[in-house]
């Protein structure tokens, strides 16, 4: 486009010079070609001035004649026609003029001439008869001098075209003896006038010289000028107007000059015209081709023709060197964008290895102080909780940073109220700021609107990495937060809000005020060398607001402090004033609360995908009190074998999978038609959290993502949006977990991993549910392996054995379980040297661990009438009909599972033995009892 | 399926032939014109004629100049022609060419001046005068060539054709069609259908409307000629038929020779302009009244305003249609003494073909010596016209005298000074009178 743009230009340029030098050559040529116009026309007057000579000299030869016959008659001798005849015979000197003598008294106009008739008979009489020349004989002057001239005729005597000079003359009549007029005519071939022309065609080779009379007709007629008549000739070859026409003739007839005109070809030429001094009703005129005249011109064209070819080569060379710098500068900007796509690479590479371990670290440690209730332990949780979230929030500087590089950072305004952003920010910094000993002063205005609307998040931002640096830089003293406000005149629905940050730290010299934008500078590095930053944090903040109108202003006093402040319009949503922040403040903190579950979903199923299993971990965790059934695959292909045969309500999905990525398991889920999870939102996890991702899960297929670590606040909510409303429930008042009673003794076991446990579990409830539930079958399960084993029977060994490995797992009994795995593959693949050696081991250690919590047994009856809520009869029969259906489809893990939940409720008397049966074929895994069991239920019932 | 591969062969081996035969008629029609002399040849040759103006020579010389740039030709218009052009032959300043009539080779005064002529069949000039056509050619007793046709001309009508569009008429073809043609026009408002010149001139109406018709009688009894070209009384019955259907063509009223002599005062400008003026169907007249046309378009002021299509007809008065006079108007005939002779036998011989002598018919608007009447549309009528109502002045072998007698009786009888038997009667005296 730009190429395009040069060479326009330069065409244009060129097309002026072009133009100027074509206007000037042919300005030159006008000039050139008018002179030889002129020149052209002096010599159609010099021309004009032969003629005059030519026709003076023969009209005097005549008058000399005339002259001779006359004062012989007025001598008193008068000639005779025969003497006169005789007379011009011997006066006149070349044979080709004739000389006639005519008697006007005759009505043929007939005579004598000085020559016979060329056709060879000895006739000298000639006659006018049949040629009209004499219409205005009265005209014929008898002033010597006078020239009194014939058109261009046929001379009678001989054919040839002829003009004639006349006199009147007195000669004898020899009839009747008297005197009497007659016309002496002096005869001679127009040829005669044409040979006196001649000389004229040294200077201009085409020349052509013509001569007409008043009417047009020709006298002396040019090879060039057709028709017998000039001006037909014109109007025959010239498209002229009747006005035009006739201004011609006006123009040729009237004085001296030239005229362009097309000639029988088509082609223009020049007619220079004069009137004949002498002879006024005759005019001259000379004829040439304009080509002739304009000589002048081939220079030019060369001259033209060479600067065209000039400009040309020039415009040539100017393209090819563009073409060269033009593929240099776009290898380079390849180059760049290479190092810049590396650059990106590397940052989402970055974001993705170091957000991974994050999640697991920030979210098993929130899972840590969730649990603990050792103090001191929950002050290391503590400890880990701000260094993971310092370091999540370097990650997510350098990521904000390159999307505003990327041009993809957005401002999305919303209603946000600003003391719960004030909340957040207090609550982050002033922790910090006692750590360090600094005072942290508020000086917030009480009328501040409640509700404002603005990009709440980049604001957050902003001013946190303002008060962060703040903490980070000041060593003692305080660090003030004051914030402001004022009306803008013009817009009645914005305020002016005005924050400004000041500090006693250590201040920024003068000459490091400009470097404190500019990305990755550290300003002291050396001296500020222990504190942890990138140095994007001013950078960003500046961006930021740059990108909402507005700019952030320093002063600074090196030594002393810095004051940070800026001023941003923000849109008010409610105008109700803050009050008094320090009120609102203690109100919202009397009204924080510890962690909740925001609902909870038992009936609700999620599949959960991800190739690190701790992250599958995690995530279970984290909502694990909401009650949702979790299932988990840990592979692409695992995810794509559940989703053919299970209905789940969400799926989330992993992106960064070896084999299978999530995009490609997505596509693959997405042509599965034979599917209950046809409407199934499936949500991107990715620890990918650069700019543009949003829009590329979306794209590809994902109906939303979620980044890891995987923020609690976020993930609820997403459930919330996705789940079906149905399958939600309010979260359950009371906070029965933390006050469930687990007796110490258990702690103190061994064999017990509680916590496993309880992570199995979901609840300290259902683990010791569980715990009773292992205790009841233990002795049975023991006794029914010996049994098997001791007819040999290897198959239904394995499987007791395999429910064992199950169940002690689920209590957290892991060395147990991995025993009885072991033993469980020596089944499996008929070893059953193995399970002689080491069954009895097995066996011993399980009822071991049975003695050891018999205790609780003891417990049970002392709590028979617990806390546990009397589950309803609708309920109840619901959670019934779910567990027939899930037997019919053969879910066991959903038997399972709803069996567990139902240990949260206390059943009615006559339905608890019934209950117990369940657990019971649960636990043994019997699933193929429970339909019976129900259906005796469902027949007691009725 | 072999049938309709035979079929197609056959289609296609007609298609070569029938292109094989058009490109050999082709190739006879127009030779392209080849220069025998030296290109650079330079020379002057003068064509003396009694045109005062001739324009379509003027551009034969222009097309001559493409092969011979260096010579130089002009026309002179020579002052009362037939007494000067003897003159000119003899003198110094003697034409290389010069324009003859028929008329003159029956003059005695112009025997020098064909003795001075080139024979123009003589082989050694290769002059094509097979593009001649055959009635157009003057052939001496011994088989010379002294006379070069240019252009010929005949007699008939110009017919407005805007008008017989504009009533959806036809141009008659036969004297029934004439007469039907007549009463329709009439009956459309024409008042006078068919005009021409009152007179006695070969360019008069009542020439045009029946000397074509008494050439035909003529023709059918030759044995009477003779004693028709003695003046013999008896052999004025010849007349008779044109005649006769003359006078009953206006005594229909469809000529008014009063009208005539009253709006129309000559024999060409005046009928020109007249049938320029839109309102008359059909114009009597010669080639030379349509030869007067092209120049006075312009000068009409009524044609410039409206103009409109014409064409020209022979008169359809025979009941079987009309009569093609065929009428050579000027010959060249070349100078023998002529200092350039070569050069002057070149330009005859350059010419001497259907398209030099078309082009120049076309731009004098008369029409050609040759076949052709393709070139100009006005003469469209003539292209094929049957053969066995064509013929030649020369054919019919009727000389001047009779001519001029025939054209009296027609304008007597025409203006109610003879019946047709007085006029018959009179046969032989009539001018004499």
């Amino acid at each position: 486009m730009k190429r395009a743009l040069i060479v326009a230009i330069d065409l244009v340029i060129m097309g002026l010079i072009l133009f100027f030098i074509v206007q000037y050559a042919n300005t030159k040529m006008r000039e050139s070609n008018e002179s030889v116009i002129e020149a052209f026309g002096k010599m159609t007057v010099t021309a004009e001035q032969i003629i005059t000579n030519y026709l003076e000299d023969e009209q005097h030869l005549c008058d000399i004649w005339t002259n001779f016959i006359n004062r012989s008659a007025e001598a008193g001798e008068p000639m005779t026609a025969e003497d006169a005849i005789s007379y011009i015979r011997k006066a006149k000197i070349s044979p080709s003029i004739y000389g006639h003598l005519i008697f006007p008294e005759r009505a043929d106009m007939s005579g004598i001439s000085t020559h016979p008739k060329a056709t060879g008979s000895d006739d000298y009489r000639v006659s006018y008869r049949n040629i009209n020349l004499f219409d205005n004989l009265s005209e014929v002057s008898s002033v010597d001098g006078v020239i009194n001239l014939t058109r261009a005729y046929t001379n009678p005597q001989n054919g040839v075209q002829s003009i004639a000079f006349m006199n009147f003359v007195t000669i004898l009549d020899e009839d009747s003896g008297e005197l009497k007029e007659a016309l002496l005519m002096r005869v001679e071939p127009v040829s005669m006038l044409e040979d006196k022309l001649v000389f004229l065609n040294g200077d201009y080779e085409s020349v052509e010289i013509s001569i007409i009379n008043r009417e047009g007709d020709y006298v002396v007629h040019g090879k060039s000028l057709k028709n017998s008549n000039f001006f037909e000739f014109f109007k025959s070859y010239n498209e002229a107007s009747a006005e035009e026409y006739n201004k011609t003739i006006e123009q040729v007839t009237s004085g001296t000059g030239t005229m362009s005109m097309l000639n029988s070809k088509g082609e223009e030429c020049v007619i220079s015209y004069t009137p004949l001094s002498v002879m006024k009703s005759w005019f001259l005129l000379a004829y040439i081709p304009a080509g002739e005249l304009a000589v002048n011109t081939v220079v030019d064209w060369l001259l033209l023709g060479i600067v065209v070819l000039g400009l040309l080569v020039l415009l040539a060379f100017n393209l090819l060197m563009l073409m060269f710098y033009n593929r240099k500068l776009a290898e380079a900007a390849a180059d760049a964008n290479q190092a810049n796509a590396a650059k990106s690479h590397f940052l989402s590479t970055m974001s993705h290895d170091i957000r991974t371990p994050m999640n697991a670290i920030l979210g098993l440690n929130e899972m840590v102080l969730r649990d603990s209730r050792d103090e001191e332990i929950t002050a290391y949780s503590e400890s880990i909780r701000t260094a993971g979230k310092t370091l999540l929030g370097l990650i997510n500087d350098i990521l904000d940073f390159s999307k505003i590089e990327a041009g993809k950072m957005d401002i999305i305004n919303v209603d946000y109220s600003f003391v719960s952003m004030l909340n957040d920010l207090v609550n982050m910094v002033q922790g910090k700021a006692e750590e360090k000993g600094l005072a942290f002063n508020l000086d917030v205005d009480r009328d501040i609107p409640m509700i404002l609307n603005g990009d709440e998040i980049r604001i957050k931002q902003i001013i946190t990495n303002i008060l962060s640096n703040a903490v980070k830089y000041t060593k003692e003293g305080s660090i003030t937060f004051k914030a402001g406000f004022e009306k803008i005149e013009d817009k009645p629905d914005s305020v002016k809000l005005k924050i400004s940050i000041s500090d006693t730290g250590i201040g920024i010299k003068p000459e490091d005020l400009k470097r404190l934008f500019v990305a990755f500078e550290r300003i002291e590095e050396k001296r500020n060398r222990n504190i942890e930053g990138t140095g994007l944090g001013m950078t960003i903040a500046q961006s930021f607001l740059m990108m909402m109108g507005s700019h952030l202003e320093v002063e600074s006093e090196y030594g002393k402090g810095s004051v940070f402040s800026f001023e941003l319009e923000q849109g008010v949503k409610s105008w109700e004033p803050v009050g008094s922040y320090e009120d609102a403040f203690r109100r919202s903190v009397s009204e924080r609360q510890k962690y909740r579950e925001r609902f909870i979903a038992p009936y609700a199923k999620v599949l959960v995908v991800d190739d690190t299993p701790v992250n599958l971990t995690v995530f279970q965790s984290l909502l694990k009190r909401t009650k949702i059934q979790i299932d988990t695959a840990t592979s692409g292909d695992e995810c794509i074998c559940l989703y053919r045969r299970k209905h789940y309500d969400i799926i989330f999905l992993d992106h960064m999978m070896p084999d299978k990525d999530g995009i490609e398991t997505l596509k693959e889920m997405k042509e599965i038609t034979d599917t209950p999870n046809g409407e199934t939102p499936v949500v991107c996890l990715t620890a990918n959290a650069i700019s543009g991702m949003r829009e590329m899960y979306i794209k590809a297929g994902f109906d939303d993502y979620i980044t890891k670590p995987i923020d609690p606040d976020r993930l609820e909510p997403m459930l919330m949006q996705y789940l079906p409303k149905g399958k939600i429930a309010p979260a359950p008042d009371e906070d029965e977990e933390d006050d469930y009673f687990i007796p110490d003794f258990i702690f103190k076991l061994d064999e017990l991993d509680v916590n496993s446990g309880l992570i199995h579990c979901g609840n300290r409830e259902s683990y010791m549910i569980t715990l009773k539930m292992y205790l009841d079958a233990a002795s049975k399960n023991a006794e029914d392996i010996e049994k098997y084993w001791a007819v040999r029977d290897i198959k239904n060994t394995t499987v007791k054995v395999h429910a064992l490995k199950s169940t002690s797992r689920v209590i957290g009994a892991l060395k147990l379980g991995d025993f009885a795995a072991r033993l469980e593959k020596a089944g499996d693949s008929g070893d059953t040297a193995t399970l002689d050696n080491e069954l009895g081991e097995l066996l011993a250690r399980y009822r071991k661990l049975a003695e050891e919590l018999a205790p609780l047994n003891e417990a049970d009856g002392e709590d028979a009438d617990d806390g546990r809520p009397v589950i309803s009869k609708k309920d109840m029969n619901e959670a019934y009909a779910a567990l027939s259906e899930f037997c019919a489809s053969f879910d066991y893990d959903s038997v399972v599972h709803i069996v567990e939940s139902l240990g949260a409720y206390r059943f009615p008397e006559e339905e608890a033995t019934r209950f117990d049966a369940i657990k019971k074929a649960v636990d043994n895994f019997d699933y193929d009892l429970i339909p019976g069991i129900l259906s005796g239920g469902e027949d007691n019932g009725h | 399926m072999k049938n309709r591969i035979r079929r197609i062969a056959a289609l296609l081996l007609a298609a070569v032939m029938i292109l094989g035969l058009t490109a050999c008629a082709g190739k006879k029609k127009s030779a392209e014109f080849k220069p025998a002399l030296s290109k650079d040849t330079q020379c002057s040759l003068k064509v003396a004629g009694s045109y005062s103006n001739f324009e379509a020579l003027e551009s034969e010389f222009e097309r001559f100049y493409e092969y011979y740039p260096n010579a130089s030709l002009s026309y002179v218009y020579l002052d009362d022609y037939y007494n000067t052009i003897g003159s000119a032959i003899a003198s110094e300043e003697a034409p290389d060419i010069f324009t003859t009539t028929s008329s003159m080779l029956s003059d005695e005064k112009m025997n020098t001046l064909f003795e001075n002529a080139e024979n123009l069949a003589d082989p050694a000039l290769k002059i094509d005068l097979d593009c001649i056509r055959e009635g157009a050619m003057r052939t001496t007793a011994n088989g010379e060539v002294l006379m070069l046709p240019i252009f010929t001309r005949t007699y008939g009508m110009l017919v407005n054709m805007d008008i017989f569009e504009k009533n959806g008429l036809k141009v008659p073809g036969n004297y029934a069609e004439l007469v039907e043609t007549c009463k329709k026009l009439i009956a459309a408002g024409y008042k006078y259908p068919i005009m021409g010149a009152n007179g006695t001139t070969v360019a008069g109406m009542y020439y045009a409307f029946a000397f074509p018709m008494f050439s035909s009688t003529v023709m059918k009894n030759k044995d009477s000629l003779d004693a028709l070209n003695a003046l013999d009384s008896s052999a004025g019955e010849l007349m008779r038929p044109a005649l006769e259907r003359l006078k009953a063509f206006l005594d229909a009223g469809y000529i008014d020779p009063a009208v005539c002599a009253e709006q129309i005062s000559d024999d060409y400008n005046a009928v020109i302009m007249r049938f320029f003026e839109g309102d008359v169907p059909m114009m009597l007249g010669g080639g030379d009244m349509v030869s007067g046309t092209a120049k006075r378009e312009s000068k009409s002021e009524a044609f410039t305003a409206n103009p409109f299509k014409y064409k020209f007809y022979v008169v359809p008065a025979g009941d079987e249609g009309g009569y093609f006079l065929d009428t050579v108007n000027m010959f060249f005939t070349v100078n023998k003494n002529s200092a350039n002779l070569d050069m002057t036998n070149e330009f005859i011989r350059f010419l001497t073909s259907e398209k030099e002598l078309g082009n120049m018919a076309a731009i004098k608007r008369l029409t050609p010596p040759t076949d052709d009447f393709s070139l100009d549309e006005v003469y469209s009528s003539l292209e094929g016209f049957p053969k066995e109502r064509t013929f030649t002045s020369r054919e019919t072998g009727i000389n001047d005298a009779v001519n001029a007698e025939f054209r009296k009786a027609t304008y007597k009888i025409a203006n109610g000074e003879m019946t047709v038997d007085e006029a018959i009667a009179a046969f032989g005296t009539l001018n004499a009178k």
